[in-house]
């Protein structure tokens, strides 16, 4: 036991923010990868959501096909694909790091799970009021921009947080492409001694336990979010200690 | 056809894409179990179940999918004794018996990945289904009551149904994703189609082509798994699918 406790205490700061040399790494890299990747995942899928419900075929159907692909298609196999198209300098002559692979690949994985909540949202926007701004003689980019994006993305947001709290967890399988990230760096103490095969449970509960934890703690602020924002808003069905069904 | 693809080469993909078909199959079917005990036990009336339901949920939903893979599958045997672990894990009655039925040469692994999907997708099934609940106007449970029935009984056999109409699109969606995290099955050497294409690739050094066949596989697999579901949620009467990505 005292052992374990040891081993698991030694790789704690390689875990948390990397191995010295190679920082920022480990619980940090996947924070930051997972920040930088959904400010612009998000970005460009508010975008694509409102692309997928334009008017205009040839916008809809080109977003729709791009969000059913990169839906269709397990995030492994989009970050082993990716890199090996841009990392290679396949496309452009431009070649990618690992890193960057892996920050372009959960930009685009997000921006397709964000447009479909961006889509549904739009979907949400009562159309009186669009009929309303329009028979006052608002053009359909103003709707949009003061109308239709201000609600959706008000109704969406505890879907779209929900969501950026997946791309966080997902963000392990980037360790197929050795990007130093958490679930990477306790693959690498791990392997670094093969008399540690007794360390691998308590490594992986160790592991587990701190993708828990930020994203346990990130779905409770979500959640404290929804509360207040859709107060009074649908019955709930409780269990009968909880305040029994009213009415 | 390219010279590359051999039919030796395409007989081991779809034999890896047979396993993937598999281990969706059993974990889906697992997963569903598991989602709606969690769900009854969470908003039912004994509040051990409930606690433990909670928990359950909480702890499969906040760790991800891959973590949970890894440990189940290699992490969970160096719980044993080296001696035991030949005999407890891979040398045994029960796993030849699955050997033989699965044509797996170590089907622990398998088994360990699809206990933990089944797991994780169960979580996330348990909250879809509770939100779904919430839905159910709660005059239904009442009526219920009112019969004769009591709360369990009401919450499984009359609001639950109504339950899964409503939530029908968001369960579809995170059975598709199930399927498509039986991808990180490869990581622990479970012989399915990712890692039937990794393997195709070492031999071939034809990377770009077979990763965008991987993708193409992996589309077909989801499109064929939606229409499907589709078909199973109109003859249940759901809600349209039109879902949110539910993470």
């Amino acid at each position: 036991m005292g052992e374990q406790l040891e081993f698991l205490v030694g790789i704690l700061p390689d875990l948390l923010v990397g191995f010295p040399g190679r920082r920022p790494g480990g619980l940090l890299l996947s924070i930051l990868l997972t920040l930088a990747s959904l400010a612009v995942g998000t970005t460009l899928g508010v975008v694509l959501g409102f692309g997928q419900e334009s008017r205009l075929w040839a916008i809809r159907a080109p977003s729709r096909s791009i969000v059913q692909v990169v839906r269709g298609v397990p995030l492994l196999v989009l970050l082993v694909l990716i890199h090996t198209f841009v990392g290679a300098g396949r496309i452009g002559g431009v070649s990618t790091s690992a890193l960057q692979s892996a920050f372009l690949t959960l930009t685009i994985y997000s921006a397709a799970y964000q447009a479909d909540v961006v889509a549904a949202g739009i979907r949400s926007v009562p159309t009186t009021w669009i009929d309303h701004a329009l028979l006052l003689g608002t053009r359909r980019l103003h709707i949009n921009r003061t109308i239709v994006a201000p609600k959706a993305l008000r109704t969406m947001r505890p879907a779209l947080l929900t969501q950026a709290i997946t791309v966080f967890k997902d963000s392990s399988v980037v360790v197929v492409l050795g990007v130093a990230d958490l679930t990477t760096n306790a693959r690498i103490a791990l392997a670094a001694d093969v008399d540690n095969t007794p360390f691998w449970v308590g490594t992986y509960l160790l592991v587990g336990g701190l993708y828990f934890m930020v994203a346990r703690t990130a779905a409770l602020l979500v959640e404290r979010l929804g509360d207040d924002e859709l107060n009074n808003f649908g019955t709930v069905i409780n269990s009968p200690d909880q305040s029994t069904v009213g009415h | 056809m390219p010279g590359w693809l051999t039919g030796e080469l395409w007989s081991d993909l779809i034999a890896g894409a047979m396993v993937t078909i598999g281990l969706t199959i059993v974990s889906s079917v697992l997963a569903l179990a598991f989602g709606r005990w969690a769900a009854l036990a969470r908003l039912g009336s004994r509040p051990g179940r409930r606690r433990i339901a909670r928990l359950y949920v909480e702890v499969f939903r906040n760790v991800p999918a891959l973590i949970l893979v890894i440990f189940f599958a290699f992490a969970v045997p160096n719980l044993v004794p080296v001696d035991l672990r030949k005999t407890l894990f891979f040398d045994n009655v029960l796993t030849d018996a699955l050997s033989t039925v699965t044509g797996l040469i170590l089907p622990w692994y398998a088994f360990a990945a699809m206990l933990a999907l089944a797991f994780n997708t169960g979580g996330h099934l348990a909250e879809i289904l509770r939100s779904g609940i919430a839905a159910v106007p709660t005059s239904r449970l009442d009526a219920s009551r009112s019969l004769g029935l009591d709360h369990d009984a009401s919450l499984r056999n009359v609001v639950l149904p109504a339950a899964v109409r409503v939530a029908f699109p968001a369960i579809s969606n995170r059975l598709v994703h199930n399927m498509k995290n039986t991808s990180l099955a490869s990581f622990v050497a479970v012989p399915e189609l990712f890692n039937a294409f990794q393997g195709a690739i070492t031999r071939t050094f034809q990377a770009s082509e077979l990763l965008v066949l991987a993708a193409l596989f992996y589309l077909v697999l989801s499109t064929a798994m939606t229409a499907g579901l589709d078909l199973v949620g109109r003859r249940l009467g759901a809600a349209a699918t039109h879902g949110v990505g539910h993470g």
